[in-house]
């Protein structure tokens, strides 16, 4: 296998410098392309057809297969095709090398904010403010003040993200507790203990939104203080740190996390058949739960904010908001086409995308055949309250995580070891503080 | 004329070797002399502002504790090597033996080596599971009440991972022992017999000695190829928890295509390179004192 992996390896480190050497000779052609206006690019004439590619990360039968056919039979002048990469290291890698390469990539898919700046810095994703005819923030609403990167859409945000914790409602109900809509990490705690059952744990998280609670609080105040330095020993991280560390050890009422990471825990699985009664998640939660053939389910779910640290509900902001931030290559020459498309998939053509759990964010799309099409034939098996306030009535201000990709690491890096008992709390927060300070200082 | 027929010899060597020289130039010599380049600069995959910054990411890389920390974790996974060596010398001799099933025992042996490293990989993380793999039920039912966290825990889980490459590297080092044991030439084996020479005497004094050479490329291979390797741990851990599975290569793997930083990751590469050549140096040296051709 070694072997194998060996010649993977050199072959992706040969592609990857084939590419570098191949870009070097025309770093200043990107650069021209990014400032060209888009509306220089070639205009869409009748009886010629335009070609698009579009790149997600969503598998094409969760959605968008059945967005670009809809858009194919309405417009036989531009068709489009989907093509899926993987939202990981890998797949974000292809992406970037495609764009490098020049293939044809004339849309693409950003899922965070530290993979968009990397593409805006390098004059792939091409400033929108150029076309006139669509405004982006009076359609997504204010929320879409996350996605500006120095004051200029690079990018349309197209759906409401949701991060949200999912609950058993029957599990609640046997113990008498409330759904929540608003809760603390102490409440989540109490309500932990009192669902645990047995050796079975009471609550669970994906390691997707593990750290959260953190950039709820940081994204607000600042990850650095006044002097630029680290801010990561806000006494909050503390209290996070304590409380996730007494559910894991003292009450035992959420898996260790060593534990969870080994074994790759299948948290949706766990939750979904009936094994843990809370999950820490996000809206892609529902392409699993309205799956009956792989997660046959006999509860009802019901869903409550994600909790805060911050003592008062006024001082609290959640993860969310937008997501899904599509971006039209800089260096494409489809351009005006794929501003066309793009305005139809935002404005509701994306509406089959909400079978996975993606809702539109424009106020123009129709939120009922959105929520229809996001429970279809299993809307009863949710507890529909709870679903529309976490996902459209919660008017708790929201974040879009902002940390560069290496210093999410780094902490990750050490809370994993704090949890893991390897290293002591105070420790931990000196290590985060020093590591970020150092990271800080080399990319000033 | 025969000077003609050298010219048409030199030139149809140069032919025949040439597609396999155009290979090594084009994927190996220019992207490594293109990295040791990188190495001065500050280059961002796909980022078209590229600064020279001389020695920066040298001097970053001596103050990296992450540096020091992934080369400590290089040297415990090194440690597997010489281990399955062993075992599978060992192994290699009792199955040269006449035994029952040797042909099947040696295809078992040697099919983890063959096996999908992403196969693997899952195999051992149910079997290391801390609370419901089999390994730590049977430690349990034998009465330990506390087995070891395996992968789950930060201190454990390097030698966890050494497991897993010993018994992957096991079945090689088996078959190439295989291989060298026919080599012993059996009037040797006989006149230590007559001579009075015990089983174990035999194998310390006569075979082991004989397959030298064998065990010394062994060790050369091995320990290049493993301190290359970062599919397996990538597939099992990604490094962690913590960082306590990340090793060099790793290291490199994630500073170029998680991060993009292509000048830190080519530093971080060419000091892998240095720690291979001082390795192999050590072994050229030292084999003068116990491989004997």
């Amino acid at each position: 296998m070694s072997k194998k992996t060996w010649f993977a390896g050199m072959t992706s480190l040969v592609i990857a410098s084939g590419v570098l050497t191949g870009c070097s000779g025309n770093g200043n052609a990107v650069n021209t392309g990014a400032e060209a206006s888009p509306s220089a690019s070639a205009p869409i004439t009748s009886g010629e057809t335009v070609k698009l590619k579009m790149w997600g990360g969503v598998p094409p039968e969760s959605g968008p297969q059945a967005v670009v056919d809809a858009w194919n039979k309405e417009n036989p002048n531009i068709q489009v095709e989907y093509v899926r990469y993987v939202n990981d290291d890998e797949g974000n890698l292809k992406l970037d090398t495609a764009m490098m390469t020049g293939q044809d990539v004339d849309l693409f898919v950003n899922y965070t904010l530290s993979h968009t700046n990397k593409r805006i810095d390098s004059g792939f994703a091409l400033d929108l403010s150029g076309f006139t005819d669509y405004n982006i923030e009076e359609k997504m609403g204010s929320d879409s003040e996350n996605w500006k990167i120095n004051g200029k859409f690079y990018g349309v945000p197209t759906t409401k993200s949701s991060y949200f914790v999912a609950l058993n409602k029957d599990a609640l109900d046997a113990a008498g507790l409330e759904v929540p809509k608003e809760w603390t990490w102490n409440e989540l705690r109490e309500y932990a203990v009192k669902l645990k059952t047995g050796d079975g744990y009471g609550f669970l998280q994906h390691i997707e939104p593990y750290a959260d609670p953190l950039d709820s609080v940081l994204s607000q105040e600042g990850y650095t203080k006044a002097d630029g330095t680290s801010k990561l020993d806000q006494p909050l991280v503390k209290s996070w740190l304590e409380t996730l560390n007494g559910m894991m050890a003292t009450d035992k009422s959420t898996p260790p996390l060593g534990e969870q990471l080994t074994s790759k825990m299948p948290v949706e699985q766990e939750f979904l058949s009936g094994n843990v009664p809370m999950l820490n998640i996000g809206a892609w939660l529902l392409r699993s739960s309205n799956n009956f053939t792989d997660f046959p389910r006999d509860f009802k779910i019901a869903f409550a904010p994600v909790p805060r640290l911050t003592e008062a509900a006024s001082d609290y902001v959640t993860r969310g908001g937008l997501g899904d931030y599509i971006s039209i290559n800089a260096k494409s020459k489809k351009q005006a086409a794929a501003w066309e498309f793009l305005k139809w998939y935002a404005d509701g053509g994306m509406a089959p995308m909400a079978s996975g759990g993606r809702v539109p964010a424009s106020k123009d799309a129709d939120q009922a055949t959105a929520l229809d099409n996001l429970l279809g034939d299993k809307a009863d098996t949710y507890d529909l309250d709870s679903l529309k306030y976490v996902m459209f009535e919660n008017e708790t201000p929201t974040y879009v995580r902002s940390l560069p990709q290496e210093v999410i690491d780094m902490r990750t890096q050490e809370y994993e070891n704090y949890f893991l008992g390897t290293q002591s709390l105070d420790e931990t927060i000196a290590k985060m503080v020093s590591r970020h300070n150092e990271f800080l200082k080399l990319n000033k | 004329m025969t000077n003609n027929w050298m010219k048409r010899q030199r030139l149809l060597g140069y032919i025949f070797i040439g597609p396999s020289m155009l290979g090594v130039l084009l994927f190996f010599l220019i992207p490594a002399a293109y990295s040791f380049g990188l190495m001065f600069t500050n280059y961002k995959f796909m980022n078209p502002n590229v600064d020279f910054v001389g020695f920066a990411n040298i001097a970053r890389l001596v103050k990296d504790p992450m540096f020091y920390k992934s080369l400590k974790n290089t040297v415990i996974f090194l440690a597997a090597v010489p281990v399955s060596i062993g075992i599978g010398f060992i192994v290699a001799v009792v199955l040269n033996q006449k035994i029952y099933l040797k042909k099947l025992l040696r295809g078992i042996y040697f099919m983890p080596y063959i096996t999908s490293g992403v196969a693997v990989a899952f195999v051992w993380m149910l079997l290391f599971h801390p609370k419901q793999g089999p390994i730590n039920g049977l430690l349990r039912s034998i009465g330990i009440d506390n087995p070891p966290g395996w992968l789950s825990t930060t201190t454990s889980s390097m030698f966890a991972i050494d497991i897993i490459w010993i018994w992957f590297m096991l079945g090689y080092n088996m078959i190439i022992y295989l291989a060298a044991l026919q080599e012993v030439s059996p009037e040797l084996l006989e006149a230590a017999k007559i001579d009075g020479a015990k089983p174990g005497q035999i194998l310390r004094k006569i075979i082991w000695p004989l397959v030298s050479p064998t065990t010394f490329l062994l060790l050369i291979t091995g320990l290049i190829m493993t301190i290359k390797t970062f599919g397996i741990i990538q597939a099992i851990t990604q490094g962690g928890p913590g960082s306590s599975t990340t090793i060099l290569s790793l290291y490199v793997y994630q500073n170029a295509f998680r991060y993009y930083d292509m000048g830190y990751a080519s530093t971080l590469s060419w000091a892998l390179f240095v720690v291979i050549l001082l390795i192999t140096l050590v072994q050229w040296i030292g084999q003068k004192r116990w491989v004997h051709y």
